[in-house]
């Protein structure tokens, strides 16, 4: 069995929807980020395997830009999840409500 | 003492007096009749005085009111011979009122707002017969309006007269709506609304003539003095104190509309001028018949006065303004007379007004009685009083311009002359038919002093030859015009032999018709079908009736359900109510959990994706 740019796609779909569905049912903010850099990753598979396809780079190059700016991100967000924890002493979703306008 | 200060005396005096009234309150109203005399005596004097300084010669004085771009509104005097002639009569007529009113009111409680408006009602018409622009008319003439809504509305304990008051004032806005946009036309055509500038104007390009504005400013005309069909609230104000309608009969607001007329007269083309004068026969013959079915005294005269305005108009419309003037003046002095004798009979039999549950009135009021028959001698156009000569010159001018409205006015005298006839014959005479006429005795001095000033002048003032020249001169041009008619000494002798024949057939007519103090109406009892007819009025009132109960209800009733149901309930609510719900909607979403708001955003990206994608 050969694997083509269907399998590939495949692969990223489902990861992006395993991440997804993390980002969507779990309660703990540390796996929900974790989760969204899944869905990242599933993006970035996918746009590796349509350069390849391809026969060009652009996609690997915007890979590289995305693995940057997530690693930023990451940075960031993981400095406001630990100062959350400090002022509510919980990084429970369902206890962080107060986004209701 | 300067024209200018006179006349700003002659317009204000009546306006402070109505102040000063008003001010006292009801405690002290008492003093309101002697202010309101006061004040007319001194409009008298002032008059008086007014007359003698400057003979003749017109006085202008204006003064810019506001402006807007290039135009101006003035308000102004014009005083001429016209408003010279209105003035003197308002005055005397208003002076007489005034001393009659202190007796006729001395036991109404609401003594104090009864002169303010009597006086106020003076003001506002001194003020038309003063203005010289049309705004300054227009002004005044609703002014007029509202002070008549006052006074005839004076009883208003009373629904009838509640009514009425309401009546005359809605039914003259309809006039008053025309005259508005005549003059907002007239300021168009001209750029002008003074009446000497316009009348200069027209004499210089007569094709400035307009027939549409003239159509629209006769309006004013029709419902002010009460023409036909805007005729119908003039008898309802009967329902206001004597008088009042003594006021608006005789010297004030029905007088307003012809003065208007005369004022206006440039503006009008030959073809508005033709239907003044149809309108106006029409209105004497009509107004003639309907009195024959009312029963109560002053509904009568009210048909009496109809008819005459319309003979006033009629002679107008035939080109004889000074004629129609000349016929105001003497109608104002003997239609005052008869109201205000009507006034007394009503209060020496209690506020009983049908003429047949009066009778035998000559025994216990001599004084009243023989005023009244002069002022029906007056009206009847008898030989020697001052009807005669207005009317005698009436007729010879319709003779001489238009036969066939001659032979209309001539049927009309011989009508008036009936109807009178069989008021005074059922009125005066006979044995007294109720226990108030029974008890009626002459009422006191002080009312019966006005009548008997008014009756010397409705027995006097129509030898105009003898008038002061300044007041005739307009009178006296068209008569003089009316003298050199072609043959017309045969025409004089034609015209007094018919005008006699019908006065005479009128009076001695319903004598015998009538009878002396009869209980009955006769011509009810022989001719019921006759009667009805006559008392249907040609249904003028149902017909105003149908039309805004059914009609205009109708339609007014469906553009409330527009309103109410398609504008306001589905448009507006409805409208708000879709923005409500979708903000409802939207705030459900705003759950505060942040999984939730994740779920929207795919929902978001998906409906993008979909839209992006041509599916949707």
């Amino acid at each position: 069995m050969t694997i083509g740019i269907n399998e590939f796609i495949l692969s990223a779909g489902l990861l992006f929807l395993i991440g997804f569905m993390g980002v969507v049912l779990r309660r703990n903010t540390l796996v929900v980020y974790m989760s969204l850099e899944l869905m990242l990753n599933a993006v970035n598979l996918a746009l590796v395997a349509f350069s390849r396809y391809n026969q060009t780079m652009d996609g690997a190059i915007f890979v590289f830009f995305i693995m940057t700016v997530a690693a930023a991100e990451v940075a960031v967000g993981l400095a406001i999840i630990v100062m959350l924890f400090r002022k509510r002493q919980t990084i429970s979703l369902s206890e962080l409500n107060q986004l209701k306008g | 003492m300067d024209s200018l200060n006179a006349l700003l005396g002659i317009l204000f005096m009546p306006l402070l007096a109505s102040l000063v009234i008003v001010l006292l309150g009801s405690k002290r109203s008492k003093a309101g009749p002697f202010i309101a005399i006061i004040a007319s005596v001194g409009l008298l004097v002032l008059t008086f005085s007014l007359i003698s300084n400057g003979m003749g010669e017109a006085v202008r004085f204006s003064w810019e009111w506001f402006h807007f771009g290039d135009h101006s509104f003035e308000l102004g005097f014009f005083f001429d011979t016209i408003s010279a002639t209105m003035l003197t009569m308002i005055a005397i007529v208003g002076l007489c009122i005034a001393i009659f009113s202190l007796g006729y009111m001395s036991g109404d409680q609401a003594k104090g707002r009864f002169f303010a408006g009597l006086t106020f009602f003076m003001f506002s018409m001194l003020g038309i017969v003063l203005a010289d622009n049309l705004v300054m008319i227009f002004v005044f003439w609703e002014l007029v309006g509202f002070s008549s809504y006052m006074l005839i509305g004076h009883y208003f304990q009373n629904e009838e007269a509640k009514l009425a008051s309401k009546k005359a004032f809605i039914v003259n806005r309809i006039g008053d709506f025309g005259f508005l946009l005549g003059i907002l036309l007239t300021f168009w055509q001209f750029g002008t609304t003074n009446i000497e500038a316009i009348a200069l104007a027209v004499g210089m390009d007569a094709s400035t003539i307009n027939t549409f504005i003239g159509a629209l400013l006769i309006c004013g005309f029709i419902g002010k003095s009460a023409q036909f069909p805007l005729h119908v609230w003039l008898p309802d104000a009967m329902a206001g104190p004597t008088p009042v309608s003594a006021l608006i009969h005789a010297a004030t607001m029905v007088a307003a509309g012809i003065y208007l007329l005369i004022r206006i007269d440039v503006l009008l083309a030959p073809s508005i001028l033709t239907f003044i004068a149809y309108l106006g026969a029409f209105v004497a013959l009509f107004a003639g018949f309907c009195a024959y079915a009312q029963n109560d005294i002053k509904r009568i005269l009210a048909y009496s006065t109809l008819s005459q305005l319309g003979y006033m108009a009629s002679i107008f419309g035939l080109g004889f303004p000074g004629i129609a003037l000349f016929h105001l003046i003497t109608h104002a002095f003997f239609k005052a007379l008869l109201f205000l004798s009507a006034g007394a009979v009503i209060h020496a039999c209690h506020h009983e007004q049908s003429i047949f549950k009066m009778g035998g009135l000559y025994k216990k009021m001599p004084t009243t009685t023989a005023c009244f028959i002069i002022g029906t001698l007056a009206l009847c156009g008898v030989y020697g009083f001052s009807g005669f000569y207005s009317k005698d010159a009436i007729l010879i001018a319709s003779y001489g311009a238009q036969v066939e409205l001659f032979y209309v006015l001539v049927l009309g005298a011989l009508m008036t002359a009936g109807y009178m006839g069989r008021l005074i014959w059922t009125a005066f005479f006979g044995k007294a038919n109720s226990e108030k006429a029974l008890q009626a005795h002459e009422v006191g001095f002080n009312m019966l002093l006005p009548l008997i000033v008014l009756a010397l002048f409705s027995i006097f003032v129509g030898l105009i030859d003898y008038w002061p020249f300044a007041l005739g001169k307009t009178i006296l041009v068209d008569l003089d015009t009316i003298h050199h008619m072609d043959g017309y000494k045969s025409i004089h002798k034609l015209v007094v032999i018919l005008g006699s024949a019908a006065w005479i057939v009128g009076l001695f007519g319903s004598l015998l018709f009538y009878g002396l103090g009869n209980k009955e109406d006769l011509l009810e009892k022989r001719a019921p079908s006759v009667f009805a007819f006559l008392k249907g009025r040609l249904w003028i009132d149902e017909m105003y009736s149908y039309y805004v109960n059914e009609i205009q209800g109708n339609v007014s009733n469906f553009l409330n359900f527009f309103d109410v149901v398609i504008l306001r309930g589905i448009l507006i609510r409805g409208g708000s109510g879709i923005v409500g719900a979708f903000g409802v909607g939207l705030r459900m979403l705003n759950v505060g959990k942040l999984n939730a708001y994740s779920i929207w955003f795919l929902f978001a990206l998906l409906f993008i994706y979909l839209v992006a994608s041509g599916t949707l």
